[in-house]
């Protein structure tokens, strides 16, 4: 991380957040016959043929590019679904859907890797284009509600790169709302009485393990 | 203290303020347009805000309110806060306000900063993380250095995803390996 991402925007690179989704488990329905896979973050296998297996997705395109396996694509990943998503993301203005956590990278690695796997790729990658515009705009609309009050800022069900693309321009915002906010720059008596209640930036939390 | 470093801090503390003396002072040179050496009570001269700042505290001077916060700024804030060229005014508006604001006796600069910031935010958050380069060139014009921070990061973080999202290798070889390397034995 030292040498990609710049220190002072406390940024994670895209090549960093998809590196951490390589974690994600998925199954992959193996060709041939070997036997288990011993690495230092845990064993996997031993893979029989047409059995299905849960690997993680670093080693399923590992697999993949040698040959030696076809990668089913994740529940979430069909054409009813997200369609599904994308209606109820058009539906709300403020609320996210439930998506999963990096769906944005595994649906880029799968792409460039597994194209063959999935049923109708075309459809499937326009619509999660599609869902990642309206999730952006509703971000960007959200942001908008940002006042000289909001010490924080709660958004729920974003996803990791959304987070990674507006964490620098958030955090900024906010420490200029707070410099311009302080006390000694406003008098008492011109200070509204009510404040409305904050709550922790669950946001820009990463989890690195769920 | 952690603003002792801060390249934007010392240029901020360069802007000008034209002060009024309330002591006499001899054999300063500060006022290029008086015969003499000495500055006498009551003269309005202009210095810089850090020598400012220093003689505020000696209570030497007593400080008036840049141009940059005067009526008609405040007016045009007023009036349309998102099409005022604050540049050209002042770069460091927002950090230049907070700084003269405890030392001026009037109390609506911070207020004028807040509400000033709080509807160019609005324009700015619209425009920085979407809008090609082309179309937002004049908006950038007018913006302060903070404000421009603001746009940099955000326009910098969508410019790396969209280049993740093209893809392209994913590990690039480094240039100072060369193009060949050869067995040295």
């Amino acid at each position: 991380m030292a040498g990609q991402s710049d220190p002072h925007q406390s940024l994670f690179s895209a090549e960093e957040v998809e590196f951490i989704a390589e974690d994600e488990m998925v199954e992959i329905i193996p060709n041939l016959r070997m036997d288990a896979l011993n690495f230092i973050c845990g064993d996997f296998g031993p893979f029989f043929p047409q059995i299905a297996t849960q690997v993680p997705l670093w080693l399923a395109v590992a697999l993949k590019k040698r040959g030696k396996c076809t990668i089913r694509p994740p529940q979430w990943m069909s054409v009813e679904k997200l369609t599904q998503v994308l209606e109820a993301e058009r539906d709300s203005q403020r609320m996210f859907e439930q998506l999963p956590f990096h769906y944005i990278e595994i649906s880029r690695l799968l792409f460039d890797h597994a194209r063959d796997d999935i049923p109708d790729v075309y459809m499937v990658r326009s619509l999660i284009e599609d869902i990642r515009d309206v999730r952006f705009h509703k971000v960007e609309t959200n942001l908008e509600t940002l006042t000289e009050r909001a010490f924080a800022l709660k958004i729920n069900n974003l996803s990791a790169m959304e987070v990674n693309i507006v964490r620098p321009f958030v955090g900024r915002a906010l420490q200029a709302f707070y410099k311009h906010d302080s006390l000694e720059l406003i008098p008492d008596q011109e200070r509204v009485s009510d404040r409305r209640p904050q709550v922790a930036n669950n946001a820009t939390r990463r989890h690195l393990r769920r | 203290m952690a603003k002792f470093y801060d390249m934007d801090d010392i240029i901020t503390d360069e802007e000008v303020v034209s002060v009024v003396f309330e002591k006499a002072a001899c054999g300063v040179g500060i006022d290029p347009s008086s015969e003499t050496d000495s500055v006498e009570v009551g003269s309005k001269v202009e210095l810089p805000f850090w020598l400012a700042h220093e003689l505020h505290l000696r209570q030497a001077v007593s400080m008036n309110v840049p141009t940059c916060f005067d009526q008609k700024t405040k007016l045009e804030i007023q009036a349309d806060s998102a099409c005022v060229d604050l540049r050209s005014r002042c770069p460091f508006f927002y950090e230049f306000g907070c700084k003269i604001a405890p030392l001026v006796g009037v109390r609506t600069i911070g207020p004028l900063l807040l509400s000033a910031f709080k509807s160019r935010y609005k324009e700015v958050l619209t425009k920085a993380h979407t809008a090609a380069f082309s179309a937002a060139s004049k908006h950038l014009t007018i913006l302060t250095k903070e404000e421009t921070n603001l746009y940099e990061a955000a326009q910098s973080s969508m410019t790396a995803f969209k280049r993740w999202r093209m893809g392209g290798p994913r590990f690039q070889r480094a240039s100072v390996l060369g193009r060949k390397r050869k067995s040295t034995n």
